[in-house]
């Protein structure tokens, strides 16, 4: 190996740490400062100290609801698509017939479900004369007003991002797939059912992978944009108005660049609290091979 | 095919020492029909003055985002099709585009009113030119109510009547009107500040004080007025427009069956509404009054502006394209009512003598133009006033506030955005 491979390797880099200074560093630290001033994308950025912070907590009301929306969208999402993802995973991870079929057709949601199609799919899947509905009333019940009814909004938005667990699904197959047999042996030997094995051996064994979907789930959910917006954008009174859609609003409809990056930056934070949170609980329920406490 | 080379060689030669011979940019929103018709538009009067003029268009989504942008980074095309009520975020000392005026040997500003000069004038400055003006006019189903055996009514009252005949002889999802909610509320903003204008005689904000006009007393009885609609069946509750998720009127099964057999539009949206109607045709009406009416409180205002940048390099030959778009005909007749029925005088002229327009939407724009009110503002679509607004509507239609709750709201909250400007 030579200095020119070295250089190599460099060039091969490039490409991307260009773009991560780019499109993601710059940004980012453009976007802290622009939070302490007023910007409306037309005159150069006046330097306002915190006054957009103040605002955001004092002052806005929308801000209070946009981030309870959030809050309880997140925590409504995350442990039900972790548990039915590893639901799915659990019942897939038996040989059964065409279980490679199964394994793709539950996957094939989330490769569409960040799409617009599909949002625009829910929609009229859930619409007052939707389908959803059509099947309530051929069963002889009362239609429901899935998006015009404030409590039922986040629920139908929740539910897309529900049918999205193929991601999560898969990576908790792989893990369910690299626990030992042995232990299930031994287990069965004992005399261990079904529900203890899979609580006293699988569940502690796939506990980083948990952690890890824990992470990625939280994470992606806070940055929901897609769903709420393009099926009710929002709406109604603000039930679905989640922290990124109010970002969006505040920057490109009415260009206060200043105020939706004080807000990205709360989003920013409050994401990165839950994580440490998360990681700093992981001491307590997350088991590594080889750990010497278990 | 020496000598072709030759001979292109010595065009290309002259072009490059031709000192007008600029290379432009242009950018707009629009539909399929508008690309098609503007890219040829572009290419006979580029060919005409000698300009080459590169083509950059979106659809209507995010459109406004890209200017933005670009304007921020002083990137923007040379000319652009700018919204009208874009005038107050882009350039609110009238000093976001080129003053037009600097331009008045290029282009010929007599082929506009002094009215619709003055709607584009920022501080004195003309941010750019009229390309078509627009208003909301009524739209009805005529099957549907022939199917009632009603006429197309022309008061109020005859459509809140409408509806209890509608709701007995063709059924309980039948509304003959629809001006309520929807994600946006657009609807119900305009419905309720249609029938203020008309019970005031008065716009939304007051251009000589830049407060709201109207009393709080005042807009209540519009937002009253609205829900009275809703309440009788004349028109769709909020929570069932909401219930449809966030999609137009016009993609809806409803719409298309004339199961909703009315709506107030743009004059110039008259095919997008009429086009998914199953049976017969829409035939736009003049606007409904209320009673003791003050004024027909017609909402009018030019739909949008070809503007120049101020930062363009060559502006005398962008200002040469905009005049062969608007005034000559090699743009007029490529450009045909792609977007509307042209502002310019000579361009509406030669139009109609062609017979290239809609007789529909001629009807419609001329409801539109005959109609009378006081001077929209620009305001009234104003980001943060639509949002005040459709939040204070949605609240009371949830029944979460009252009527004169909603209004002081209103009044208050876009009195303080005026207070900013």
């Amino acid at each position: 190996m030579g200095g020119d491979s070295r250089y190599l390797g460099l060039a091969y880099v490039a490409p991307y740490v260009a773009g991560l200074l780019i499109f993601t560093a710059i940004p980012f630290v453009a976007s802290f400062y622009l939070s302490f001033t007023d910007y409306n994308l037309m005159r150069s950025p006046q330097w306002s100290g915190l006054d957009n912070y103040t605002q955001l907590f004092t002052r806005d009301r929308t801000f209070r609801k946009s981030l309870s929306v959030t809050l309880l969208y997140v925590f409504m999402t995350v442990p039900l698509k972790l548990v039915f993802a590893l639901f799915i995973a659990y019942i897939l991870n038996y040989r059964l017939k065409f279980i490679n079929f199964f394994r793709t057709a539950y996957y094939v949601p989330s490769i569409l479900g960040g799409s617009i199609a599909v949002a625009v799919l829910w929609r009229y899947i859930f619409a007052d004369s939707g389908l959803v509905n059509m099947a309530i009333t051929a069963f002889g019940g009362e239609p429901v007003n899935w998006f015009g009814d404030p409590s039922n909004a986040l629920f139908t938005i929740t539910l897309l991002r529900l049918w999205q667990f193929g991601s999560a699904m898969v990576i908790f197959l792989a893990a369910l797939q690299s626990i030992d047999k042995t232990l299930y042996e031994a287990a069965a030997i004992d005399g261990a059912g079904k529900w203890h094995t899979f609580v006293y051996i699988t569940l502690p064994l796939i506990t980083p992978v948990i952690f890890f979907n824990l992470i990625m789930q939280m994470v992606q959910a806070f940055q929901e944009f897609n769903g709420p917006y393009v099926i009710t954008e929002g709406g109604p009174l603000k039930s679905t108005y989640l922290l990124p859609l109010y970002i969006y609003e505040e920057a490109f409809k009415k260009f206060d660049m200043g105020y939706a990056s004080a807000i990205a930056w709360v989003l920013f934070a409050i994401i990165m609290v839950l994580t440490l949170i998360a990681f700093w609980s992981s001491r307590h329920w997350v088991y590594y091979a080889g750990d010497k406490r278990s | 095919m020496r000598k072709t080379t030759t001979a292109l060689a010595v065009i290309m030669a002259v072009g490059a020492g031709s000192a007008s011979a600029a290379d432009l940019r242009m950018s707009w929103w629009g539909g399929d029909s508008r690309h098609v018709a503007t890219q040829e538009a572009l290419k006979a009067c580029g060919e005409k003055h000698g300009h080459t003029i590169k083509p950059e268009f979106t659809g209507w989504t995010g459109h406004q985002e890209k200017v933005a942008t670009q304007l921020a980074g002083g990137t923007e095309a040379d000319i652009m099709q700018i919204n009208w009520p874009w005038l107050p975020l882009f350039s609110l000392e009238g000093d976001g585009f080129a003053d037009l005026n600097e331009y008045s040997d290029t282009i010929d500003l007599s082929q506009w009113s002094q009215a619709q000069l003055d709607s584009a004038t920022v501080n004195g400055k003309l941010n750019g030119l009229p390309v078509s003006t627009t208003g909301r006019v009524f739209f009805f189903n005529k099957a549907t109510f022939e199917e009632a055996g009603l006429p197309l009514p022309a008061t109020w009252d005859e459509l809140i009547e409408a509806a209890a005949v509608f709701k007995e002889k063709l059924g309980p999802d039948y509304y003959p009107f629809d001006a309520q909610g929807g994600n946006d509320g657009l609807g119900a903003i305009l419905n309720v500040s249609l029938v203020t204008t008309q019970m005031t005689g008065k716009d939304l904000v007051d251009p000589a004080t830049n407060t709201v006009a109207w009393t709080a007393e005042e807009l209540q009885k519009g937002i009253e007025f609205n829900q009275n609609l809703a309440d009788k069946g004349g028109i769709r509750d909020w929570k069932t427009v909401a219930g449809g998720g966030n999609v137009d009127l016009f993609e809806l099964p409803a719409w298309s069956e004339g199961k909703i057999a009315g709506s107030y539009e743009w004059d110039s949206t008259y095919g997008k509404f009429n086009d998914p109607i199953e049976n017969g045709e829409l035939v736009p009406v003049g606007l409904l009054t209320v009673e003791d009416a003050v004024t027909e409180g017609v909402y009018r205002k030019p739909s949008m502006l070809f503007s120049i940048s101020k930062n363009s390099e060559n502006p005398e030959a962008a200002a040469q394209i905009v005049n062969c778009l608007l005034n000559e005909s090699e743009g007029i007749e490529a450009l045909g009512d792609t977007r509307g029925i042209p502002a310019s005088r000579i361009a509406a002229e030669t139009l109609a003598e062609g017979g290239a327009i809609n007789p529909r939407l001629l009807e419609a724009h001329k409801l539109v133009i005959e109609a009378e009110g006081p001077t929209v503002s620009p305001f009234n679509e104003h980001p943060e006033v639509r949002e005040i607004f459709k939040d204070a509507l949605e609240e009371f239609a949830y029944g979460n506030i009252s009527a004169a709750d909603a209004a002081t709201e209103i009044v208050d909250g876009v009195n303080g955005v005026l207070a900013k400007f």
